[in-house]
């Protein structure tokens, strides 16, 4: 007898729990990094996201390096007797690297409902520029 | 089975508990939840006898022109209910919501609260 799997949903769900038995090691190494970052790029800048709830824009700590953008700060403990603790608590770090030289005056992070942008611009020497060719009439 | 998957996966965003602490002051219950993204205008409470049901919206949407390096985080919809002690006065509850995270305040009835005992000297 033939069994034909081609409409049955089996094969698919085997192939997610292989990926899921081949996978977990990486998500929960990634599910330590707090906070999560969402990383852009557009033709002038490159912009870092955060999801840090709880914290207000003096209580958390950005510093910009040569290469690299560190994020820092701590998360408080709140006061009383716990039913659920569900929040993380305790000091975080994340370090961004750079690959692209950024232009350190014009930085501008800004802090809403929980959510941290940072806008890093890209110097002017590394964007793309036009160069007019004239031609030489010969 | 496989239907309910699929119906997860593709609907508009994915739905979360948001990561709530639950504490007992003196005054009464402080709710802590963690709803990054959520705007005032997003964000719903509704009170139905002992059921509190909060829900609320994060939309990160794509951004015109920008390629994503890194995402480690999206746009989902916190959904949460919670049910209420006897010990809660439902008129008093209060909540804000301040850099993400929705506070809800649950003073406790008067009869709860603790009370001394004045003793007169005879």
């Amino acid at each position: 007898m033939v069994i034909d799997f081609s409409f049955s949903p089996f094969p698919r769900q085997i192939d997610r729990l292989f990926e899921e038995l081949t996978r977990p090691f990486v998500i929960n190494q990634r599910r330590m990094l707090y906070p999560p970052l969402n990383i852009s790029e557009d033709a002038d800048n490159i912009t870092v996201r955060a999801e840090i709830p709880g914290l207000a824009m003096d209580e958390l700590e950005l510093t910009l390096s040569n290469k690299s953008l560190v994020l820092k700060g701590e998360r408080k403990v709140e006061q009383g007797k716990y039913f659920r603790q569900e929040r993380p608590t305790g000091a975080f770090q994340r370090i961004v690297n750079l690959n692209v030289p950024v232009d350190r005056e014009k930085v501008k992070a800004t802090l809403v409902s929980g959510v941290l942008s940072v806008v890093l611009p890209k110097s002017e020497d590394v964007k793309p520029k036009k160069i007019a060719i004239d031609v030489a009439k010969g | 089975m496989a239907t309910d998957i699929e119906k997860k996966e593709t609907g508009s965003l994915p739905r979360y508990r948001p990561a709530t602490d639950i504490l007992e002051r003196e005054d009464g219950f402080h709710l802590f939840l963690d709803m990054p993204g959520v705007a005032k205008e997003d964000l719903v409470i509704d009170l139905k006898e002992n059921e509190l049901v909060v829900g609320g919206k994060a939309d990160h949407p794509p951004v015109e022109g920008e390629r994503m390096i890194e995402v480690e985080f999206g746009g989902g919809e916190y959904y949460r209910a919670f049910t209420l002690s006897d010990a809660v006065d439902q008129e008093k509850i209060k909540a804000s919501l301040v850099n993400g995270v929705l506070e809800i305040f649950m003073p406790k009835k008067e009869r709860v609260l603790p009370k001394r005992i004045e003793i007169k000297a005879g």
